[in-house]
């Protein structure tokens, strides 16, 4: 019997073309998307070390696939297929027939679930086949390894088999239970806020690995146990069916196997007929009364009808309003509403947390971080309602009625449309409120429901978009589900194929809003507001055409077909509607034209690609001149005129340039930015010595000159320059921050610079092979003579003299590094004149905004914040750190060059903070709106963190400064964050460092499994933030903790001394680490080795631990620990060395008041122990009863499983597999 | 007022000839379209409604050009279509009312007045506060009548409306009808004899898309008189009466099969001559060809 009705269905499934439609949208996708991966498209090239077509690469794309709205359309899809597997036959109503038919249960069950299964398989297959013959097309190129069939088999039977088995029996159950899909479709919605709290409360790193297990379809536990993958593990390795993803599969399974059975056990075939109801109420059907007496016809009063143009209108938004109703008091809306609103409440716990200090939920964040989810919701709901209401008068037969009636087509499309419209408004504004009580709930009492009201606007508009686009569709689709995946393609589909493509212009990027900027508290929603009035009136006009070329065909009565709907729809395209037609036409063509015109005529409109090309040629044109010597900027005078409301900068400026080789030098290199339409017009470039220009090339941006009489060697000459910036229209996609209304900020960049620039050359080495150009290191070796001529922050420059004047409006405080001498007002502006008092690096910056300050002072020294008024919640803190880190500074490393430290906000347009000489630019998302728990010891206060960092910059970049090679950012990042370690530790104490290292340490292992080129030794570090910073902090504390902190001082403090302010050659990373190792004993010797010549990864792990009260009331720990020591290759290839090394072992108890305040646990042994064997048995007596124990608790070595360190007492430790490179969990 | 249908014909995209070559001339009263299913009826209809286009021919009601002037047609034009729903959850006040909107009342009291009005009217105002979507299959169709009653339509179509009902509800929507038919057009198309008989001044009976007979119901009872004939005959003998004479019906009766037969004179000796009924008119007609 299970025979034939599987068959039976089997085939009808595949008879029928939807089941072929799915597979091809699957198909089509990953084939975009493996030809991509295979390099097919005509795009910009990066480098990678990672193939496309390994296991972890597969298992990424189906996991991908999965994800966020692209699940929710695998969901919709696995609904199609399987939700009605038994539920068609209810709903053609041929139940009687076959449930009289002599059939057993088991056979009808799972013949119908299994046939459907099978399909849902067969339609899944498709995102494997599909990235597969894309796959295909790199073959034998570096992008692709051998291909295997396991590596596309083996992640679709870990992944997407256990998850369609799943999903499909919840859905085959509840909509047989139910009989009706929309309980299924709404599950759908559930899954996706559960994929989205799952994988925003993995960002907290404690909960990781319970997240792993319990996210149903296995993403979080791929992302668990590979997480720490290097390029090679992700090259080489099969998905190890094993730890939390073995877990994780096993309870999804059973999950799925046991609702299998349950619903077996509960169906019935006489259950069926009697629907389970949980939303639905049934009806009960009303009985006529009797009684029949009415008063003839001609009795019944007059009512006129009135048709004019008034009535039309009324009758507009009367409908409107009943659409609105009726969508409103759906089931899906208010089940919408209640889980967007639960979601926006459990994301926002974990609102911008950064080493788990979470930020103030001001407004702007709340729009965009919780309020984007809510988003997700209302798209979702704008496509499901669009489909609804274009369909529902014909699916509940009401489409003769009303279309027998007097009312125009324009009257019904429209009333639906604005209906929409409103409830789109209806939920923005649910979002809005729900965005505020989330801020009152968590003590922020700020509220700015202006700016709710201007951003829910926005957001408005492009739904209006979008609505209008699914609305037109509807009416010309076939079918209602057709008409969802038509309407998905503008909205979601072709967006991420163009993007694919690099086919950016917005002119076709459906719903484009022009250059995005980020709303700022400083500068609001800024310069853009223009441009992206423009494209959404572009856009608006076309979705208009749309939906009146839809009213033509709106289908009215029972005509079937566009041509005969047409037909029957003419005689309503009258003139008002042709003009209709025409305007918007016309304005859609001319807000495109004038779209075009700006973009593309009066701003460059490059593809990447094209960029790349651009770069090449510049390379291949001046690369010659790299090695030429070049005069040098002593010093730098410049007057900075800011016009912050017309976003406009005029400087006049000029260097003293000097011979500082011993040759006479005839050439003079000068760069700057160049491009054919560009905002800054380089109006004067001119050597004050009889020169005559060779090269003018404003293009590349690059003038050259050869002067009559060479420069002698130890002359100078006087370089003077202006400069004007303007920019002119808007462009395609980003727009200069750089110059803003309010909150400018540009560094030196901008001026002109002398030399080659080996900046603007292409960096990825498979697109430099594209145009014949030699692969390029990184950065010069460490000991490249040449390169350590030039320090590696400026190429044209030592030490220089610094002096401007920059003014800016009347309103705004402009701010450039040193001294103020002379401030004045004149003709309605601000002039600031800052001097420098002592020589610099050739690195500065101008900034202008409406400030508020701060003063402080320690000892000598000035201490000013400038920051936006509303941002005064870390400024105490910022200050202290400022104080704390002087006081710590010019104690252990020296004293102060400067005689002021400032820090300056401004936008979020980039969110980093930036140490330039005594004046500190911090960005308003960075710091500023952190909330620091000061209760919770735990927590990182990041904002004191950051300012202890960027002030230790004063020593160590703006005293020390390294050569242009590899490892010069050792003595500026690594040491800046060893500072800053220090500084926090002095305030906080070290177990505040725990979390915090455990952070770091987590960073580095993490980017390293993204290493494009080449992971290098600390002290090889080619400007790789998870290597100079989060790898250095967790070395540099490591090795304060085997040196101590006084002698490791000493040493830097006495190479600090000796390099500060030396002329070329510049320090190297080799100088330093050498200065390390005298100070270390010989014992220790190896540690300088493994830290920062090598990458060294550890294995530490328990494997066994217990404890024994003893007779006098002790405890008696016997503690059984490994250690493996491994030497990792560029790509993450381990290869293991012995082990003779000290690392820590400590026993805890648990701490008596276990509350946050205080240290979650007390130290009862913490010693370092020789681990000279792999594995070693430790014993201990402890006075009190023992909690937890390990090896390496602190995370001082870089453990490639840090979560095996410690473990309690009472749990077993699982055996660690050193061989296969991972233990298994 | 008077509705013209000239030479109208439509062909369904699968071919089906649903129209062919249709002209009528309807005036006041009750117009009866008699048919079996799948004659045209809906097609002519909806056609007459402006809910489809037809290949070609011209169709006018007064002065106002069906096929070119849809909104004056609508302004004027009450529609009870065969197959029709109502939205879920709504009350039939509110529905009616909703409809009384569309049709273009918008004065707030003169809406309610008529809209209370015609729940009277069709007694259903005490169930007005009751959602549509459960009344039963009368009450629905009393309901479609009073929708199609708003705004004092000049032509009244009503597509098959007593299917379905039983003899009382059926008796009521027919003295509904025929107070509606002393006022205006009204078209009723059906394949129940009776209903015709009982209610129509005028009717046509339709097949496969043409008219085969028009007239009064008198006239056409008239114009089988003495044409009808009866037997009672074995179950096993109807292929052979069918082959040899116009069987136009036949009926179980104790049994046995009583056939009626169309023939000019006695078709055999024990045949019985019987009453032309309108039955039988209709039965005669669609079997003749």
């Amino acid at each position: 019997m299970f025979k034939e009705i599987f068959l039976f269905d089997l085939k009808q499934n595949f008879g029928k073309p939807s089941t072929y439609i799915f597979f091809g949208i699957f198909f089509l996708l990953t084939l975009i998307l493996g030809l991509s991966v295979a390099g097919v498209f005509d795009v910009a090239t990066g480098d990678s070390n990672i193939i496309g077509n390994s296991a972890h690469a597969v298992s990424g794309i189906i996991v991908g696939l999965n994800d966020n709205i692209l699940g929710l359309v695998n969901s919709v899809i696995l609904v199609a297929i399987m939700a009605t597997a038994i539920q068609k036959d209810y709903e053609y109503n041929i139940h009687p027939l076959i449930y009289t038919k002599p059939i057993t249960k088991e056979g009808y069950f799972f013949g119908r679930f299994f046939s459907a299964f099978l399909t849902a398989v067969f339609v899944f297959s498709a995102q494997v086949i599909g990235y597969y013959v894309g796959c295909l097309f790199g073959m034998d190129t570096p992008r692709m390894g051998t291909f295997t069939l396991m590596n596309y088999l083996q992640p679709f039977l870990i992944f997407s088999v256990p998850n369609i088995l799943l999903l499909g029996i919840i859905f085959f159950s509840v909509t047989t239970f139910t009989r009706n899909t929309l309980p299924a479709y709404l599950f759908c919605i559930v899954l996706l806020v559960v994929r989205t709290v799952s994988s925003n409360i993995t960002a907290d790193i404690e909960n990781k690995t319970l997240a792993a297990i319990l996210e149903p379809f296995g993403s979080e536990a791929l992302n668990h146990i590979t997480r720490y993958w290097t390029p090679d593990d992700q090259n080489t390795r099969m998905i190890p069916l094993q730890g939390s993803l073995l877990y994780n599969r096993i309870l999804w399974t059973g999950i799925a196997l046991l609702i299998t059975i349950l619903s077996y056990l509960k169906f019935s075939f006489t259950q069926f007929l009697n629907p389970v109801t949980f939303f639905f109420k049934r009806s009960k059907t009303a009985t006529a009364s009797q009684g029949y007496a009415h008063a003839p016809l001609s009795a019944l009063p007059v009512a006129t009808q009135r048709f004019s143009i008034k009535d039309n209108w009324k009758q507009l938004f009367y409908l409107s309003g009943f659409e609105f109703v009726k969508m409103t008091k759906s089931t899906f809306f208010i089940i919408i509403c209640a889980l967007g609103m639960a979601m926006m409440f459990i994301v926002a716990q974990y609102i911008g947390s950064m080493y788990a200090t979470e930020t103030y939920p001001v407004t702007y964040q709340i729009i965009e971080s919780v309020a984007s989810i809510f988003q997700l919701f209302i798209l979702i709901l704008v496509v499901f309602f669009s489909g609804n209401i274009i369909w529902r008068d014909r699916e509940q037969k009401m489409d003769e009625l009303i279309g027998s009636i007097p009312v125009s087509n324009t009257v019904l499309f429209f009333s639906k449309y604005i209906a929409l419209i409103y409830v789109v408004a209806v939920l923005l504004a649910v979002a809005s409120i729900t965005g505020m009580l989330i801020q009152v709930s968590m003590s922020y009492y700020h509220l700015e429901p202006l700016l709710y009201f201007k951003a829910g606007l926005r957001m408005l508009v492009g739904y209006t978009i979008t609505a209008g686009v699914c609305m037109a569709i509807q009416v010309f689709s076939p079918n209602k589900y057709l008409g969802f995946f038509l309407s998905l393609l503008p909205v979601l589909f072709i967006n991420i194929i163009f993007e694919l493509l690099e086919w950016r212009n917005n002119l076709y990027i459906f719903n484009s809003s022009g250059p995005g900027m980020a709303y700022s508290d400083m500068n609001g929603y800024g310069h853009t507001v223009k441009s992206w009035l423009i494209f959404k009136s572009y856009w608006l006009s076309i979705v208009l055409l749309l939906c009146l070329l839809a009213l033509m065909v709106l289908p009215r009565g029972k005509e079937k077909g566009l041509t005969a709907r047409f037909r029957l729809s003419k005689s309503s395209f009258r003139p008002v509607h042709k003009i209709a037609l025409a305007l918007c036409i016309l304005f859609a063509i001319s807000a495109g034209g004038y779209i075009h015109y700006n973009t593309h005529i009066l701003n460059r409109y490059v593809s990447p690609k094209q960029m790349e090309e651009e770069q090449a040629m510049f390379e291949k044109t001046y690369k010659r001149y790299e090695r030429t010597p070049q005069l040098r900027i002593v010093s730098s005078y410049i007057d900075v005129a800011i016009q912050p409301y017309k976003r406009e900068v005029q400087v006049e400026g000029f260097y003293y340039l000097k011979n500082k080789y011993n040759l006479p030098i005839d050439t003079l290199f000068v760069d700057y930015i160049g491009g054919e339409k560009t905002n800054y017009h380089y109006n004067t470039l001119q050597p004050l010595r009889e020169a005559r220009v060779i090269v003018d090339d404003k293009k590349s941006g690059v003038k050259m000159f050869v002067f009559d009489q060479p420069v002698l060697p130890g002359d100078s000459i006087r370089f003077n320059f202006n400069i004007y910036f303007k920019p002119k229209g808007f462009e395609n996609r980003g727009t200069e921050t750089e110059v803003v209304y309010n909150g400018t900020f540009f560094n030196n960049r901008v001026l002109p610079s002398i030399g080659y620039n080996p900046d603007s050359e292409i960096s990825a080495n498979r697109a430099r092979e594209k145009y014949g150009l030699p692969h390029k290191p990184r950065m010069a070796a460490v000991d490249d003579s040449v390169a350590l001529r030039d320090n590696y922050i400026s190429r044209d420059a030592d030490w220089i003299r610094f002096e401007t004047v920059v003014s800016t409006s009347d309103d705004q405080i402009a701010l450039a590094p040193g001294y103020l001498i002379k401030q004045w007002k004149k003709a309605g502006r601000n002039y600031f004149h800052y001097k420098m008092d002592s020589p610099i690096l050739n690195f500065y910056a101008y900034l202008s905004a409406r400030y508020e300050i701060k003063r402080d002072k320690w000892n000598d020294v000035n201490i000013e914040i400038y920051y936006h008024k509303g941002h005064e919640y870390n400024l105490e803190r910022m200050i202290r750190s400022i104080k704390k880190s002087l006081e710590y500074y010019t104690h252990h490393f020296g004293p102060y060059q400067h005689r002021q430290v400032r820090i300056l906000e401004f936008p979020r347009y980039a969110s980093f903070a930036q140490s330039f000489p005594n004046t500190i630019p911090y960005s308003e998302s960075v710091g500023f709106i952190a909330r620091v728990d000061d209760k919770d010891k735990t927590k990182i206060d990041v904002p004191f963190y950051i300012t202890a960092h960027e002030v230790a910059h004063q020593w160590w970049a703006h005293q020390v400064i390294g050569g242009n090679v590899q490892g010069s950012v050792l003595m500026s990042e690594t040491m800046s964050q060893y500072a800053a370690l220090m500084v926090m530790e002095k305030e906080y104490g070290y177990q505040a460092m725990k979390k915090f290292l455990k952070y770091e340490m987590d960073i580095y292992l993490k980017g390293r499994t993204l290493e494009a080129k080449k992971e290098v030794p600390l002290m090889l570090c080619e400007n790789q933030g998870y290597i100079h910073y989060n790898k250095g902090s967790v070395i540099m504390y490591a090795l304060k903790d085997y040196l101590g902190e006084e002698v490791l001082n000493s040493a830097v403090r006495t190479y600090l001394q000796k390099v500060k302010f030396q002329e070329p050659p510049y320090t190297n990373a080799i100088e330093f680490v050498h200065y390390l190792k005298e100070a270390t004993p010989d014992s220790l010797q190896y540690i300088i080795h493994d830290m920062f010549e090598t990458i060294t990864i550890y294995e530490n792990y328990v494997s066994d631990l217990s404890y024994k009260p003893t007779v006098d009331g002790k405890y008696k720990v016997r503690l059984a620990v490994g250690s493996a020591k491994f030497r990792s290759d560029s790509l993450g290839k381990n290869e293991q060395v012995p082990v003779a090394d000290y690392i820590d072992v400590g026993v805890f108890a648990r701490q008596q008041n276990n509350t946050a305040q205080s240290d979650p646990e007390k130290v009862l042994i913490l010693q370092k122990v020789r681990m000279d064997k792999p594995e070693k048995t430790f014993e201990f007596i402890v006075n009190e009863k023992p909690y937890s124990a390990g090896i390496d608790p602190y995370y001082k070595l870089i453990d490639r499983t840090p979560d095996n360190n410690t473990f309690t007492f009472g749990s077993k430790p699982p055996k660690v597999n050193i061989e296969s490179g991972r233990n298994k969990k | 007022m008077v509705l013209h249908i000239s030479n109208v014909s439509k062909t369904y995209a699968n071919g089906l000839k649903a129209l062919s070559n249709i002209n009528l001339r309807i005036e006041k009263g009750m117009f009866g379209l008699l048919g079996p299913n799948g004659a045209g009826k809906s097609t002519l209809m909806r056609t007459i409604a402006a809910l489809q286009e037809p290949d070609q021919g011209s169709i006018t009601l007064g002065n106002i050009d069906v096929l070119k002037q849809k909104t004056d047609l609508r302004k004027v034009l009450g529609y009870l279509p065969q197959d029709f729903g109502f939205y879920p959850k709504v009350s039939a006040m509110s529905l009616l009312d909703h409809f009384a909107v569309l049709k273009g009342i918008s004065h707030k009291g003169e809406r309610k007045e008529i809209v209370e009005a015609l729940l009277q009217q069709t007694n259903l105002y005490e169930a007005r506060k009751r959602n549509v979507s459960d009344y039963s299959g009368g009450m629905r169709q009393r309901f479609g009548i009073a929708q199609a009653l708003l705004g004092n339509p000049q032509l009244i179509i009503v597509d098959e409306p007593t299917a379905g009902l039983d003899p009382v509800e059926r008796n009521r929507f027919h003295n509904l009808l025929s107070e509606i038919g002393e006022q205006v057009i009204v078209i009723l198309s059906t394949h129940i004899v009776d209903d015709v008989k009982n209610l129509c001044r005028h009717m046509v009976v339709m097949n496969k898309g043409t008219i085969l007979l028009e007239g009064t119901p008198a006239e056409a009872q008239e114009s089988v008189r003495g044409r009808i004939w009866r037997k009672h005959i074995d179950k096993s003998e109807i292929n052979e009466y069918r082959s040899r004479v116009q069987v136009i019906s036949s009926y179980i009766s104790e049994g046995k099969i009583m056939i009626h037969v169309y023939a000019e004179e006695a078709p055999g000796t024990d045949f019985i001559p019987v009453e032309a009924g309108l039955e039988d008119v209709y039965f005669s007609t669609i079997t003749k060809n």
